[in-house]
């Protein structure tokens, strides 16, 4: 008796200490109260000169560059440069691979120890500012208005939300067609294909090459991959005001984009990898085993290096009644209202968004967002941006909605059922619809 | 201050204990009881917000959950296949590897080495060997062994992705249960065995009636640790499949990382996990009431 009695004791103390020692997580500016921050001037030039003998303050930023070439690039180049004019900051990278990166992301929020700055998805940014998790910029920098006039208007505008701006466009991107020309040689295909009839001439061209061979492969049937289908069959997920999805997902034109992939899977133009369980594209393009891919301003750097040999060209995403619409990628930075380093952070930010930094970015392959620099000489004349810029002027962007990642699960699960042929195209949409209408309403 | 001797002898094993359970109650004690917490809340991931008090809504929405049905029907049919399979087969190993006149240690090292690989290695080499149509496993069924004519869809298709993850928890774990019946046959007496020989029993008969039951508290033993195991699957569902295509392979772990993490509703995956917790106590408790007999060895 006694002896377990010392054991409830100490048992229970430490049950008490650890929870006492839990609740000690740093303390994060709470969400509830956002005062506006007013950034001390950080330019004047009295108060320089103390900053300058105080410790540099280190402010952190995460990001999913690839870790091959770009966040070499960020770490060795960019970040030198920036602490080299900036001896007051110090930038501390973080690469967390893109499909790991919403998560740590949140559960870092969670814990209040966001980092400073990150890079994230554009399709993140209402999700992420809907939770009170982002920096309103437009108090952050105060003549932000002028400031966000030098970006592009497109990808300005997915930093939107409740009509406030959570962050600025850092890259934009696009999918376009890369073709194969080994295999459109082999099957005597003269020109890539530009509208939807032309693309099933070429596959069926493809297909007399062999069994294994494949028109066109993606890797599911996330928005990502069928959005660009959708579109350009004049389809759409909701309407434009994002009220409804019914007559809209499940309308004629959108069922026509699932009927398409359904019947080019069925009749082996695309690779069955398209329904679940994934496919080495790269390799298989590489390989010549698959003919076209719809492929990023990183596929030339990233896939050069793989295979230094492949010729392949690009064209636009083939046309159909929507005409040629791919979809709006890219990369937003955004700044986390649990910072306390906002104005280091904001420096860091602006020079990341300065002119001079987008054109380096370049190199890597990444497509600046400034106006200006859309229109420099580096753009005009670059090997590939061109296709890029082109097929950008028609690309959409994914439903900007703080519920996208379950309404973008809905559409998942659907495609996959529908490419199946577990459900007839339309059953399956409408299942959807009924699914997707009432995570719209935002309260 | 001084303490008397024997205050001493009585807080110095205390002192001992308490880098340890310092240690269990910040990593689990104060997680499990604050996942209970949690899943009485419509949880608020952010600092500052505040998580309103639902009461049992996060329990009573489990049970209309379609998805959170086939979870736990999937998870299920993992624990009852993988179990009786790790089992069966590592009692087969463990007899033969225990008749080998020598190089028992090899043969044994060489099972245990699945049991110490890594699940997310062995997971992505699993989804590796099951592409389609170009993987190694339907190469060998439609060119080499002619079993089937075209390659099957084992990732896409519903009723064939669970089999990849059934197969690799079965191979992975025949290990474990191998090396814990291989110490129990160490130890049923060789006397019992001459002596029912002597009797005219035969192999069988010498393994039914002798060698099980002395081992049958280590069988059960394995029995309740593996099913634990079992129904705590979650690494290779979430490497093989993803719970996909459509949520169809699913299990229960994985459902509530899914809803906690990718929806941020951390009370629903709180009360699904607890809902499993409660399972796996109350299976736990009644194999151990009812399966484990008093022994009389000698």
């Amino acid at each position: 008796m006694k002896k377990r009695s010392y054991l409830f004791i100490a048992l229970s103390a430490i049950i008490a200490l650890s929870m006492l020692l839990a609740a000690c997580t740093p303390t994060a500016p709470s969400v509830s109260e956002q005062e506006p921050q007013q950034p001390a001037q950080s330019n004047d030039s009295s108060s320089s000169s103390v900053e300058k003998e105080a410790a540099p303050v280190t402010i952190s930023f995460w990001h999913a560059y690839n870790a091959d070439v770009e966040a070499v690039y960020l770490e060795e180049t960019l970040i030198p440069e920036f602490e080299a004019a900036n001896p007051d900051v110090k930038v501390e990278s973080v690469l967390v691979p893109y499909d790991q990166f919403r998560r740590k992301l949140l559960i870092a929020l969670s814990g209040g120890t966001a980092p400073d700055l990150a890079r994230v998805d554009i399709i993140w940014v209402p999700e992420l500012a809907d939770q009170g998790a982002l920096a309103n910029l437009e108090e952050v920098i105060p003549d932000f208005a002028t400031y966000s006039e030098q970006f592009l208007p497109g990808p300005l505008s997915t930093n939107l939300y409740n009509g406030k701006h959570f962050g600025l466009p850092l890259d934009t991107n696009t999918r376009v067609m890369v073709y194969n020309k080994d295999m459109f040689a082999a099957a005597g295909i003269e020109k890539a294909p530009e509208t939807m009839a032309e693309l099933l001439t070429a596959c069926e061209k493809i297909k007399t090459l062999g069994d294994d061979k494949f028109c066109f492969a993606d890797g599911g049937t996330y928005a990502w991959a069928v959005n660009p289908w959708i579109w350009s069959f004049g389809g759409d997920v909701t309407d434009e005001s994002i009220t409804t999805s019914t007559g809209v997902f499940n309308g004629a034109n959108t069922v026509a984009a699932y009927q398409f992939l359904k019947d080019n899977i069925e009749n082996g133009y695309m690779h069955p990898g398209m329904l679940g369980g994934g496919v080495d594209s790269w390799g298989g393009f590489g390989q010549d085993q698959i003919a076209m891919l719809l492929e990023g301003p990183w596929f030339p750097p990233l896939f050069g290096g793989q295979f230094p040999d492949k010729e392949y060209g690009m064209t636009l995403m083939p046309a159909g009644d929507g005409g040629s619409v791919s979809v709006v990628g890219g990369e937003d930075i955004v700044m986390f209202q649990q910072s306390d380093k906002k104005d280091a952070a904001t420096k860091f930010m602006k020079y990341l968004l300065s002119e001079e930094t987008q054109l380096k970015l370049v190199s890597v392959g990444q497509m600046p967002v400034l106006k200006s620099a859309v229109e420099s000489d580096t753009i005009k004349n670059h090997e590939f941006f061109g296709i890029f810029l082109e097929q950008l002027t028609t690309a959409k962007a994914r439903t900007p909605h703080p519920r996208w990642s379950k309404i973008e699960e809905i559409m998942t699960n659907a495609g996959s059922a529908i490419l199946n042929g577990e459900v007839s195209v339309k059953v399956g949409l409408d299942d959807a619809v009924s699914q997707i209408d009432p995570l719209l309403p935002i309260e | 201050m001084y303490l008397s001797l024997k205050t001493q002898k009585k807080l110095m094993p205390l002192l001992f204990l308490i880098p340890g359970l310092l240690f269990f109650a910040i990593f689990q004690i104060y997680p499990l009881l604050k996942g209970f917490q949690m899943s009485f809340l419509d949880w608020q991931i952010m600092p500052g917000k505040v998580s309103e008090f639902v009461g049992l809504d996060n329990y009573a929405r489990a049970f209309n959950d379609v998805v959170f049905g086939r979870a736990f029907k999937n998870t299920l049919i993992y624990t009852l296949v993988t179990v009786p399979g790790q089992m069966i087969i590592a009692m087969i190993v463990a007899i033969l590897i225990n008749s080998l006149p020598k190089g028992k240690t090899l043969f044994r090292a060489l099972y245990y080495i699945p049991v110490i690989t890594s699940w997310v290695i062995v997971s992505l080499l699993i989804r590796y060997f099951f592409q389609s149509p170009n993987g190694i496993v339907n190469y060998f069924l439609v060119e080499v062994f002619h079993l089937v004519e075209k390659p099957l869809p084992w990732l896409r298709d519903p009723a064939l992705a669970f089999v990849p993850i059934l197969i690799l928890g079965i191979w992975k774990g025949i290990g474990w249960s191998m090396v814990i019946y291989l110490a129990a046959l160490a130890g049923v007496p060789k006397e019992l065995e001459e002596a029912s020989a002597m009797d005219g029993a035969n192999g069988w008969q010498n393994f039914w009636h002798i060698t099980m039951p002395l081992i049958s508290p280590t069988i059960v033993f394995t029995m309740v640790m593996l099913l634990i195991g079992g129904f705590n699957v979650f690494i290779s569902v979430y490497l093989i499949t993803g719970g996909g295509p459509r949520q169809m392979t699913e299990v229960m772990l994985s459902y509530a990382y899914h809803q906690a993490f990718d929806f941020l509703d951390f009370g629903y995956g709180a009360a699904l996990s607890y809902l499993m917790a409660a399972l796996i106590i109350t299976l736990s408790f009644l194999q151990i009431k009812l399966l484990r007999k008093p022994q009389e060895i000698y």
